[in-house]
């Protein structure tokens, strides 16, 4: 019973993570500018492997390979926003104007953006 | 035509006024004319978070110097004609270490025909590590002469007390987080691994304690924090979920409903960890991601707007407030209250 469930536990991880990834990569296909493309490729990190290593993590179980994989995902997440950030601040600094709807704000004023700021 | 020209690199230190001083005071009489270069190197280039108050701090040090040459030189002398020169120097490089200094203050003498340096005894431009070789040495071998001026070091030894304590803590702390991880690494109830992981954990204490830790700790404060950030990580890590299906939904939709912006964000946290940990905290988050960080003044890229407004809330601020500064510390307004939010172009980095 329990083994079962441990299985399937691994399997629905894998599977999002799986998902979570592919979300991703089709994200880095789809989003316009280079500046939406690093939002996205953060995602492959934190989610995707995040799973990843959980169901490892799981299948491996109370192992001190299990620690190997929390201490993976930790540093994972350390150095994917410096890695994203180093991206778009290296883009910034070569001159790449990043695409904003404000055009598209101007002539329709839009609900959900509300003009606030210097309020 | 006798001109003397005479190199003052300054940093903010107890013995920098006596070493001016000095340097007025040494130069020989019969010069003509008197030149002083007082110049700071800075360690950082000027992109750096901070790096605008840095530069601030330096030329109210080198406005300061400026006026104490000309109270020591109408003291002295009333010949010579004194000339003041300054400069901040390295604001477009990295410096790391006593040879990039030296080489910035040899091109720096080269270019303006200085002959002689004189040198603070205490100064200490940013951060150096201590295993690296002393300006002095890399002075001697770029080839630049210069001149140790003799200070008086005021209560020299209730400093070392008062540096023992701290350095005590330091060492403590990082002997036992290197440990700490060795073990976690390896196996803590295996001999040769406690010996081992002693013997590491002493090497790193010894040599990077001071580079680790750049202010002073506080016996109570620190631990405290450490616990506090245990609580925000499960925070974050729902925060990040949360984000994630948002940004999902958005990516799989045919339509692509996306309205990227740039915003700029005042963030209220401390220069240095706190703003470290929000910034790479909101870059985390999918659908915000930090462009420039110059001092607090954020530069975010949003991608939908719910992310925006998430950030314009300040949730992540506050919950990064908590961690360094306990639970009265994450009572403030949202950015949006204090106004400290904008939408600005994408033209506009």
């Amino acid at each position: 019973m329990i083994e079962q469930l441990r299985f399937w536990g691994i399997v629905v991880l894998l599977v999002f993570g799986l998902f979570f990834t592919f979300v991703s990569a089709v994200g880095v296909i789809r989003l316009p500018d280079i500046y939406a493309r690093a939002h996205t490729a953060s995602q492959t990190d934190t989610l995707g492997a995040g799973l990843a290593l959980a169901a490892v993590a799981l299948a491996l179980g109370w192992d001190s390979m299990t620690i190997y994989a929390v201490l993976l995902l930790f540093f994972v997440f350390i150095t994917n926003p410096t890695a994203a950030h180093a991206i778009a601040r290296s883009a910034a600094e070569s001159g790449i104007v990043p695409l904003t709807d404000e055009t598209e704000v101007d002539v329709e004023p839009d609900p959900s953006t509300p003009d606030e700021g210097e309020s | 035509m006798a001109a003397e020209r005479v190199l003052i690199p300054l940093s903010d230190t107890v013995t920098v006024r006596q070493t001016v001083g000095y340097a007025v005071q040494s130069c020989p009489g019969e010069a003509e004319t008197l030149e002083f270069h007082l110049v700071v190197a800075l360690p950082h280039d000027m992109e750096m978070p901070e790096g605008q108050s840095l530069t601030a701090d330096a030329e109210k040090l080198l406005s300061k110097a400026e006026s104490w040459v000309r109270e020591d030189a109408s003291a002295g002398s009333t010949t010579t004609t004194i000339d003041i020169e300054t400069a901040v120097l390295g604001e477009d490089e990295y410096l790391f270490g006593p040879r990039d200094y030296a080489r910035t203050f040899d091109s720096y003498a080269a270019k303006h025909d200085i002959d002689r340096l004189v040198l603070d005894p205490e100064y200490q431009p940013g951060t150096t590590a201590q295993m690296l070789q002393p300006l002095e040495r890399e002075l001697e071998s770029v080839g630049l002469a210069y001149d140790e001026a003799p200070v008086e070091r005021p209560a020299r030894h209730e400093r070392l007390v008062g540096d023992g304590t701290e350095r005590f803590d330091k060492m403590f702390a990082m002997f036992w987080i290197s440990y700490g991880f060795y073990l976690v690494l390896g196996d803590p109830t295996y001999w040769f691994d406690l010996v081992t992981g002693a013997a590491v954990a002493g090497i790193v204490t010894v040599s990077l304690a001071h580079v680790t830790f750049t202010f002073p700790l506080d016996r109570i404060g620190s631990p405290i924090r450490t616990l506090r950030f245990g609580l925000y990580v499960p925070y974050l890590l729902f925060e990040i979920v949360k984000a994630n299906l948002a940004i999902s939904l958005v990516i799989l939709r045919p339509s692509m409903p996306i309205r990227p912006t740039m915003t700029r964000v005042n963030a209220r946290v401390r220069s240095g960890l706190p703003l470290l940990a929000l910034a790479n905290s909101i870059t985390l988050t999918p659908g915000t991601l930090t462009v420039r960080a110059d001092d607090q003044r954020l530069i975010i890229h949003t991608l939908i707007p719910t992310a925006r407004e998430d950030l314009f809330e300040g949730s992540l601020e506050r919950a990064v407030r908590f961690v360094f500064h306990g639970r009265k510390g994450a009572r403030i307004p949202t950015p949006e209250e204090r106004g400290d939010t904008e939408i600005i172009g994408g033209d506009e980095l």
